[in-house]
């Protein structure tokens, strides 16, 4: 076991797992979490390991898949979706398939956000930032807590 | 070391599991948790994250309480820039902000979980009977400066809102067992239960006493010097549906101990308090509504054992407050809110020493809050509200009459203010320009109180202390400006502030006869008012720095005030108890360390230094005077073990250094140690 912090690039896993309570019908119990990622890049897949490790420390209802960005037709069951960075090529699809199968699109990646094709992005340094997509996360039919939003950027 | 920290933080974070936060309408925890600071909603009604909000804060959050050798509120709150803590006796605290230092301080509101916890009988908090164990504490938060746009009447100087744990979806209960020097004893705990698919109870309990400080000679005492005793038992109950939370609760506590009164006499007194509270609040698309209320009441014994030959006279008072409040919040535009509210409050008083049976009064209010954000580097807020209070008096009135009843037919209405202006500089830096107006409203006991005195020498004619319900409230104004800069972990601050306090109250003192009033009703009458004392300014300089390295956290601060005042002669016989630039230290300084490596061990200090002031105290000789409290360095520490993940033991002391003046009392202070477990379950 060994868990470290992520870089300012990778995704924080337990600040993007706290997100999912702020839902307003968050799942119940155990939760279908896919890592969507490209094989073909260093940095995906090692922000795809990164995840993985930080949700296998723990004993949480956090059930996370690796899912390539090639293979987005296996999503559907999946409840929530951490985007590697590295995929801006590939955004368009994984909106698509979050928007068909309602997944909340969580990444550090704030490219896509601002583009509208991801829900939440994070950012950690130098401190919490999230930002929550409108447009997206009613895509997905997310609605979060208005007290999650009135704390986070919405745009 | 930090890394082995933050890796406990993470697996903590991912064991946790994913339990609905959206459907506790602020959940202040999970928010804690996921934005990597506390979240407080008590400066503009909005959640806020701590480092964001319009107005000078503090947040004190679960783990530092858990850790700091403080007892109480009073005693965490010391430790920060701009707060006094005087604790006159063992059991007695005041706590001030930014000045104007004085016994039974009306000008402090305090709430649990925003309902009010404030003696409105008297304009005072008793911090024994808050009804809360330490322990349950989820955070407290002071606001520095008027508060009274967002809560009306008594925020005057600030507001202290203490927010409590609420149940998981687990079952929790924790059980705290202490003993320490001064035959001090006490004994806590909450269990945390969850009845079903949404829905939990809370049920909390204490019961503290210890011995009193030993009280030198040249003082005047009651005839008999207490123990400190305090019991309580709470219980709430939550269920969230959907969108929709609801909470109800109720609690008992008592309270018996020495206390200053504000005439700067010692008395004995003894309160038992009880409450009932329910809230709804509905969580929309658009923001939030909630429906609040509550009733408490108070039943106050004051100067038992004041006379050794009458040990049963006392001064008794019953109070009522029921309070009902409804508020909405609306989110506009990418991060812009309004918040609107209402509130009806009945208060009364009913005791054997008033003008009438029943003093009481009805304040209707409304209040609006508007927080604008011009991208992501300004933010402007302003909030007004508006009390309009109605007095009364009813039932048979005690003779002989010196007031006309009709004066106590009254209204009158008062606006509050609050603005705050928000500049991000840089990546780092935050300037903070606000003010606010806010007000102290006289006590339900100033207005109506009744005493006939016994006098040394017997005079020709009854005297009496009174209040007058043609006093008005104490206006306060108040400006400050206030810059913040995070430098990685570290976080300094500076803020100069400037308050001023308009015809404040005091209590009579010594010297009656330069108050007296007299009256044929149809025999005469002398009586001697609570009445206006005058004003006082207070203006000085917060600097305060904190951070982390790895498992060390520091906070230091330093505080400056400086007080004007124009008051009544101190010179004897005092008439007034009231001198803010005699009882406000001039300087201030803290120190705070903390080491925690999420091992066995963990250790917390507090160095505190107050320069000298001069407190009023009656001598034995019966005349009011100011004593010299000398400067002095307090040292408060606590070692913890931890045993296993359930069980934890501590040591704790306090005024380490046995500095006289730590309390800012004429009763010097002394030295207290204490010895704990803790089982969490």
């Amino acid at each position: 076991m060994s868990v470290t912090a992520p870089s300012a690039a990778e995704l924080n896993v337990p600040v993007a797992t706290r997100v999912i309570s702020f839902l307003q019908l968050p799942p119940s119990g155990p939760i279908q979490t896919a890592i969507i990622y490209a094989p073909g890049n260093a940095d995906s897949v090692a922000e795809a390991a990164s995840i993985e490790r930080a949700i296998g420390a723990g004993k949480g209802r956090i059930r996370v898949k690796r899912i390539a960005v090639g293979a987005l037709g296996t999503l559907a069951g999946t409840q929530v979706a951490f985007v590697t960075g590295g995929l801006r090529g590939e955004q368009d699809e994984i909106a698509q398939a979050a928007t068909r199968n309602h997944i909340v699109t969580i990444t550090s990646d704030q490219s896509c956000v601002a583009s509208a094709r991801c829900v939440v992005a994070i950012a950690t340094s130098p401190r919490v930032q999230i930002t929550v997509n409108r447009a997206a996360a009613r895509a997905v039919d997310a609605k979060f807590g208005s007290a999650f939003l009135m704390l986070v950027k919405e745009i | 070391m930090m890394r082995h920290s933050r890796m406990l933080a993470a697996i903590a974070a991912m064991a946790l599991p994913v339990v609905p936060a959206a459907a506790q309408t602020v959940d202040y925890s999970a928010l804690e948790a996921v934005m990597g600071e506390p979240v407080t909603t008590s400066v503009t009604g909005r959640p806020q994250r701590g480092s964001e909000v319009p107005a000078s804060t503090v947040i004190i959050t679960a783990e530092q309480i858990a850790r700091s050798p403080a007892h109480d509120v009073p005693g965490l709150l010391k430790g920060y820039a701009g707060i006094d803590v005087n604790r006159w006796t063992a059991g007695q605290s005041d706590v001030a902000v930014r000045g104007g230092v004085q016994s039974y301080n009306a000008r402090l509101l305090v709430l649990v979980d925003g309902r009010q916890v404030y003696l409105d009988h008297y304009g005072m908090t008793d911090w024994n009977l808050l009804g809360v164990p330490i322990e349950d504490i989820q955070q407290i938060e002071l606001v520095r400066g008027p508060a009274s746009a967002l809560f009306g009447f008594n925020a005057a100087s600030g507001v202290v809102n203490i927010i409590t744990k609420k149940p998981g979806d687990a079952p929790a209960a924790t059980l705290v067992a202490a003993l320490g020097d001064h035959d001090r004893a006490r004994v806590a705990g909450s269990v945390m239960v969850p009845l079903a698919a949404g829905i939990g109870i809370k049920l909390s309990a204490q019961h503290l006493r210890e011995d009193e400080r030993r009280v030198p000679d040249a003082l005047l005492t009651p005839g008999r010097l207490p123990d400190v005793t305090a019991s309580q038992v709470a219980s709430e109950l939550f269920a969230h549906v959907g969108r929709t939370t609801a909470t109800v609760g109720g609690g008992y506590a008592s309270n018996g101990q020495m206390e200053y009164l504000p005439s700067q006499i010692l008395s004995n007194q003894f309160y038992r308090s009880g409450n009932v509270h329910a809230s709804v609040a509905r969580d929309t698309a658009w923001g939030g509504l909630t429906v609040s209320g509550f009733v408490n009441w108070l039943d106050a014994t004051y100067g038992k054992d004041a006379l050794r030959d009458r040990p049963n006279a006392a001064l008794e008072i019953d109070n009522r407050i029921v309070s009902l409040k409804a508020a909405g919040l609306y989110r506009f535009g990418d991060n812009n809110v309004v918040r609107l509210g209402s509130e009806y409050r009945n208060n009364r008083i009913v005791g054997n020493a008033q003008f009438a049976d029943t003093i009481s009064y009805d304040v209707a209010s409304v209040d609006a809050m508007l927080d604008l954000h011009f991208g992501d580097r300004v933010a402007l807020t302003t909030a007004a509200r508006f009390d309009r209070l109605w007095l009364g008096a009813s039932g048979p009135v005690a003779q002989p009459a010196f007031n006309d009843p009709a004066s106590f037919d009254r209204a009158f209405s008062r606006v509050s203010l609050n603005a705050a202006l928000l500049v991000q500089v840089g990546a780092n830096g935050r300037v903070r320009l606000n003010g606010g107006r806010g007000y102290q409203l006289p006590s339900l006991t100033t207005f109506g109180v009744r005493i006939p005195l016994v006098t040394a020498t017997p005079l020709p004619f009854p005297v009496f202390v009174a209040g007058s319900p043609l006093l008005d409230p104490v206006g306060t104004w108040s400006g400050e400006l206030g810059y913040a800069h995070d430098l990685g972990s570290t976080r300094l601050e500076a803020t100069g502030f400037y308050t001023r306090t308009s015809d404040a109250i005091a209590s009579p003192g010594d010297g009656l006869q330069d108050l007296l009033e007299f009256h044929l009703v149809p025999a005469p009458v002398a009586v001697a008012r609570f009445q206006v004392a005058g004003d006082y300014q207070t203006y000085g300089v917060e600097l305060s720095a904190s951070g982390r390295h790895a498992a060390l956290t520091w906070r230091t601060n330093y505080t400056w005030t400086h007080t004007d005042e124009q008051v009544g002669s101190l010179a004897a016989p005092i008439a007034l108890a009231f001198s803010p630039r005699a009882t406000t230290p001039q300087h201030k300084a803290n120190v705070a360390l903390g080491y925690d490596a999420g091992g066995r061990w963990y250790l917390a200090a507090l160095a505190r230094y107050t320069s000298p002031t001069r407190q009023f105290a009656f001598t034995a000789m019966q005349q009011l005077a100011l004593f010299r409290v000398e400067d002095a360095v307090g040292i408060d520490a606590r070692i913890g073990y931890r045993f296993t993940t359930r069980l934890a033991g501590y040591v704790a002391a306090e005024n380490l250094t046995l500095a006289s003046g730590v309390a800012g009392s004429p009763i010097p202070a002394d030295r207290r140690l204490r010895a704990g477990l803790r089982l969490s379950i």
